[in-house]
């Protein structure tokens, strides 16, 4: 049993839904498991080479998971309530109907 | 065997989250894999990560549930029982590579710094800093989402 190759599949299944998904929630689950995938890579890395710094850096790893979660969402709430749809190619095609730059999105 | 069992849960329960139609099953499958994730946790021996897991976990799935709802489109296809078997067979082929690859290296060679050690004498700033950091996140949003609430940019 090896622990890399299980984050490294979860890793792939992240990227695969990254690239391939366009309702915005898919993505996020997408950050999640890329997320996930890595903090799986590190505990197990951790504990087999002594646990205890390892786990303290993990602390600072969920925790800014959890900040940056936070702001994703809080974003993706923000987006598809402005633009009614939460497919990311509806949300371009709408932002470029509108004459939107990127900078006002 | 316990291993094994943990791997294919999930890895299946990834599959089903990024793959189901319906958002809230998502959330759900979602759910599964941040339990089988602190599972593999505990049997790894990192109790203190796996509690940090399960809780930043049950905090994000309750936010995801909450937008789930807001976000998904209301007349949504469903999937059907031959996909989602499909998806779980799918989960248990993609995680037999873990049974049978491996990556080999040499374990064994850290130090025996304790977890208590490790987060306050070495990472004590750290960990005040990221604090404040985190506190300033939330303050940052709330007052984000209370300006779009009354009305002002």
């Amino acid at each position: 049993m090896d622990f890399v190759i299980l984050s490294l599949v979860m890793l792939s299944i992240g990227i695969y839904g990254l690239l391939t998904k366009r309702h915005l929630l898919k993505v996020f689950i997408s950050v999640e498991l890329i997320a996930t995938g890595a903090t799986l890579n590190f505990v197990t890395l951790s504990s087999a080479m002594g646990k205890g710094l390892g786990e303290a850096f993990l602390i600072l790893v969920f925790s800014t998971d959890t900040a940056v979660s936070a702001v994703i969402l809080a974003l993706l709430v923000i987006v598809s309530k402005k633009y009614g749809t939460s497919d990311i190619s509806e949300i371009v095609k709408i932002s470029e109907e509108t004459g939107e730059s990127e900078e006002e999105i | 065997m316990i291993f094994e069992i943990l791997s294919i849960g999930l890895i299946v329960s990834a599959c089903l989250a990024l793959f189901l139609d319906e958002a809230v099953y998502s959330v759900g499958a979602l759910a599964g894999t941040f339990l089988f994730t602190s599972l593999i946790y505990i049997a790894n021996g990192a109790i203190y990560v796996a509690i940090f897991q399960f809780a930043v976990g049950v905090g994000t799935l309750a936010i995801l549930f909450l937008s789930g709802e807001m976000l998904s489109d209301k007349p949504t296809k469903k999937t059907s029982a031959k996909s989602t078997v499909a998806l779980m067979s799918a989960g248990v082929i993609l995680s037999l590579p873990a049974f049978f690859l491996s990556v080999s290296g040499s374990a064994g060679a850290g130090s025996d710094i304790t977890f208590g050690d490790a987060l306050w004498n070495l990472r004590g700033i750290d960990v005040i800093l990221q604090a404040l950091v985190i506190l300033m996140v939330a303050l940052g949003i709330g007052i984000v989402l209370h300006q779009k609430r009354s009305g002002g940019k």
